[in-house]
């Protein structure tokens, strides 16, 4: 938020609440401007939410006509839209792309997990539901050679040619940019805060190492 | 939110792309299924016949290994219309070349067709051109709406974004974002309803 | 030509993207019985190319594709529909207005009635188990206060700090953002903007 600098509700740590909130902007935008979904943070929002409950509570001790109130519980609103609008954008993501993200999510160890376990869950269910809803009303009522829910044609993947803009936080050498039948590959240095539009493709792996912010 | 436009399994659009009919000749026969053929009575269609089948069915038949059809380039891709595409798209109604003609255009571009390398860049090229007139027109309010009916579905799917993001841009700079509305479905639901009651 | 009704099923969606029509049973019912007989014929002409008689196989081919077609046409309806009946999960919330409910079929108001459970589940794990309700915060705030007008005589509505307010058809409020959104997205409230 703009005004980060506002005088912290809680005595303790300050300067982590503010980092919090700032890691947790950066996520949520690149969530949301980004065609695939990214490494889930539930520490973040776990943190952020606790943040949330304990100035509510600590503003609740002040009198009702402190000015400090109305200002405080405006930031507080900002906060709680941003927590919900990036784990919606999740959702959204999750329901979309089911099967291809519980495919890939096959492939990783727990530590490196794209999905929460609630979001693990929930995606399960989703797919589940999907296929017993299709069984009772299609499947099961069609020739016995065409009966079976296909995975691999019916997964819908995202569009990760689509472009984005983007900051760059550290500097970065050799990105390459695919050509097509008509122009060759190209490699390009991306400047320490420059910024860019471009295809999502070939800068996915450093927005995943934090070298790159989607804006 | 606008996302993903490539074509997958349930995606209504691709459905309907792969609908288009175009041209096959049948070069062995098929039993017991003459209906197919409109004009003929026979059971049998026979080798030579020719039949308009849509895209779904003719990308199978006409396979290298299965080789039941040869399939003809609808005439709007042919290099008749593909010259008049060449001399000036932008004044093209593409709506009357086809409703789909990008996404058509793009599965007969990959089929192993003599043409089909030339329907590619051509796509591409009247693609580019018109780009700029559609955008143009989505943030010019004072655009005449008859104008979308020159368009092909994805330019109109284009068309009707830009003039979304042209209205978001214009109603924050004048008020800020921040209004909250009703939900839309519980708003068409509300119409429906008047509009239910309207009619005893 | 094969699949015609079930391209009438996606045709009827694509008609009318913003609500969600009557469960069009009857047409359902159509295609599988056209894939019931496309996949009978196919037996027989199968029987006959076993039978010695490879001229039949064709045939058999261009059937089974008339069969995924139809499949895909069919599944893609009902993903469809799918969908949209998510969508009004976070707009209507977890209870249908009854003349929503009628568009749906009862495999449909099954399939509601889990998702609207899964995301509750997922709601409630939210953040260490204090829960958070994502169908509320959908626009970023920027006032505290908004005004408001009535749309129906709604009756009593209770504040988070006790006081009560009458809300009466057309009559106009300054009411708390986050408690009034609610009864704005169920279209009992306007936001009013000068």
């Amino acid at each position: 938020m703009e005004n980060s600098d506002d005088v912290p509700l809680s005595d303790e740590e300050p300067v982590t609440a503010q980092i919090v909130l700032r890691t947790l902007q950066e996520v949520w935008l690149n969530e949301k401007f980004s065609p695939e979904l990214l490494q889930h943070q539930s520490d973040l929002v776990d943190c952020m939410l606790d943040q949330i409950q304990q100035m509510e509570e600590n503003l609740c001790k002040l009198k009702k006509n402190d000015f400090r109130v109305v200002i405080h519980r405006m930031e507080l609103d900002r906060i709680r839209y941003m927590v919900t609008d990036y784990l919606r954008i999740r959702l959204n993501k999750i329901e979309q792309y089911v099967i291809h993200i519980l495919e890939q999510e096959t492939s990783r160890s727990p530590e490196d997990a794209f999905l929460s376990p609630p979001e693990h869950k929930f995606a399960r269910e989703y797919l589940a539901h999907m296929e017993d809803h299709f069984r009772l009303i299609a499947l099961r009522h069609m020739p016995s050679n065409v009966q079976d829910f296909d995975k691999t044609k019916m997964a819908v993947a995202p569009n990760i040619s689509s472009h984005i803009f983007l900051r760059v936080k550290k500097n970065i050498t050799g990105v390459v940019i695919e050509g097509d039948s008509e122009n060759r590959d190209e490699e390009v240095d991306l400047d320490e805060n420059s910024q860019h539009i471009m295809q999502y493709k070939p800068i996915a792996d450093y927005l995943k190492s934090g070298a790159v912010q989607l804006v | 939110m606008f996302r993903s436009l490539s074509p997958h399994y349930f995606s209504i659009e691709d459905i309907f792309a792969t609908q288009e009919r175009l041209p096959c000749k049948f070069v062995v026969p098929v039993h017991r299924l003459g209906f197919l053929d409109p004009s003929s009575e026979s059971e049998d269609i026979a080798v030579g016949t020719s039949i308009e089948l849509p895209f779904w069915l003719a990308q199978t038949l006409c396979s290298q290994r299965r080789n039941i059809v040869t399939v003809e380039i609808p005439k709007i891709y042919k290099e008749a219309y593909r010259e008049i595409l060449k001399a000036d798209a932008c004044v093209v109604d593409l709506h009357k070349f086809g409703l789909f003609f990008y996404e058509f255009g793009t599965y007969l571009s990959r089929l192993e067709h003599r043409d089909s390398a030339v329907i590619g860049s051509v796509l591409v090229q009247t693609f580019k051109e018109r780009f700029r007139q559609v955008m143009d027109w989505a943030h010019n309010s004072g655009t005449d709406p008859a104008i979308i009916q020159r368009l092909d579905s994805l330019e109109k799917a284009l068309f009707r974004e830009g003039h979304q993001t042209r209205a978001q841009l214009d109603a924050w700079l004048n008020a800020g974002t921040g209004l909250i509305t009703a939900a839309e479905m519980v708003v068409n639901h509300k119409k429906r309803k008047l509009a239910v009651l309207d009619d005893f | 030509m094969f699949c015609e009704k079930a391209f009438e099923l996606i045709k009827e969606l694509h008609r009318s993207p913003d609500i969600l029509p009557l469960f069009n049973e009857d047409g359902v019912r159509q295609v599988l019985e056209e894939m019931k007989a496309l996949f009978e014929h196919n037996q027989r002409d199968v029987n006959a190319h076993i039978g010695g008689d490879a001229s039949y196989l064709s045939g058999v081919h261009l059937r089974h594709t008339a069969l995924e077609r139809n499949k895909r046409c069919l599944l893609a309806y009902l993903y469809d529909r799918l969908v949209r009946i998510r969508h009004m999960r976070w707009e209507f919330g977890s209870i249908l207005p009854p003349e929503v409910k009628y568009n749906l079929c009862e495999p449909e108001i099954l399939w509601f009635n889990k998702y609207s459970k899964s995301l509750a589940n997922y709601m409630k794990s939210v953040g260490d188990s204090h829960g958070l309700n994502l169908t509320q915060d959908t626009k970023p705030p920027k006032s505290l206060y908004i005004e408001v007008r009535c749309q129906v005589d709604y009756g009593k509505f209770e504040l988070d700090d006790g006081e009560t307010v009458l809300l009466k058809k057309n009559s106009q409020h300054l009411l708390p953002r986050a408690q009034c959104e609610p009864l704005i997205r169920q279209g009992i409230l306007e936001h009013i903007v000068h």
